[in-house]
């Protein structure tokens, strides 16, 4: 079995709530912790559940309005996302905070907080395949 | 009245199921879920494990709808509550009180 998260150390990151069944990683980065997000199943594009790949993933952000960008930086006014993958799987999807930090529902368990996308990734996750951004919504808002 | 199941059955679904939730339990990526050993096995069991599969879900919530649709061929889960796994649970249990498979108070 592959180590969960190899390049996780304890000083690198914070729990941030308890495990739950009910919302999974990409649900959470996009917002939404009462649907847990798969293809042909709860989806934001027409989907099958055949659509496991990279692309679904990087589709479906895509499809929320976010663009593909080169890295992980802070860039003032913007959100991203870190897409994960492991060999034909998609596999994860990570948050940056305003402050920098990424935060991370780790599958059916809790949500943590991290110092950066490389920290999960190394394991069940794979790499990290792709960066997308988008602005984010002005405080007020809604 | 309720299916009975062989205790080799219950078993040997015990065990697969133990090692399917430590193995799944980072995965977000349901049919990667689907795909480790421990739930194919359990598929691969056929009808005699769907009333042990319908008690695992009223003793706690987890993934196993991808499996009950996959033994069955059948989805009670409305389309207004796909992805919520609590709704689609109780939909599958009203499914299986329906079909006599567990006790119609249970």
């Amino acid at each position: 079995m592959v180590e969960p998260f190899p390049r996780l150390s304890p000083d690198r990151c914070r729990r941030t709530s308890p495990p739950d069944v009910r919302y999974n990683c990409v649900a959470w980065a996009a917002g939404d912790t009462k649907h847990w997000w798969q293809p042909g199943v709860h989806w934001p594009v027409l989907s099958s559940r055949d659509d496991y790949g990279v692309g679904a993933l990087e589709q479906a952000f895509l499809s929320l309005g976010y663009e593909p960008c080169s890295d992980e930086s802070l860039e003032p006014g913007f959100e991203k996302v870190a897409i994960y993958g492991y060999g034909f799987f998609y596999t994860h999807a990570a948050r940056q905070l305003p402050n920098g930090k990424w935060t991370s529902k780790l599958g059916k368990s809790e949500d943590i907080e991290h110092d950066s996308p490389e920290d999960v990734a190394g394991g069940v996750y794979g790499e990290v395949v792709q960066f997308v951004r988008r602005r984010r919504a002005a405080a007020g808002s809604g | 009245m309720p299916i009975a199941v062989e205790t080799n059955v219950r078993e040997r679904f015990e065990q697969l199921r133990t090692d399917w939730k430590e193995q799944s339990r980072y995965l977000s990526n349901s049919a990667q879920m689907a795909m480790l050993w421990p739930y194919q096995r359990i598929i691969g069991m056929g009808t005699n494990v769907v009333p042990l599969i319908l008690a695992e879900l009223q003793r706690e919530a987890d993934h196993w709808f991808w499996a009950l649709e996959a033994i069955t061929g059948e989805n009670p889960v409305p389309a207004a509550n796909a992805g919520q796994v609590d709704a689609a649970a109780d939909a599958w249990l009203q499914w299986g009180r329906e079909k006599g498979i567990i006790p119609a108070n249970g």
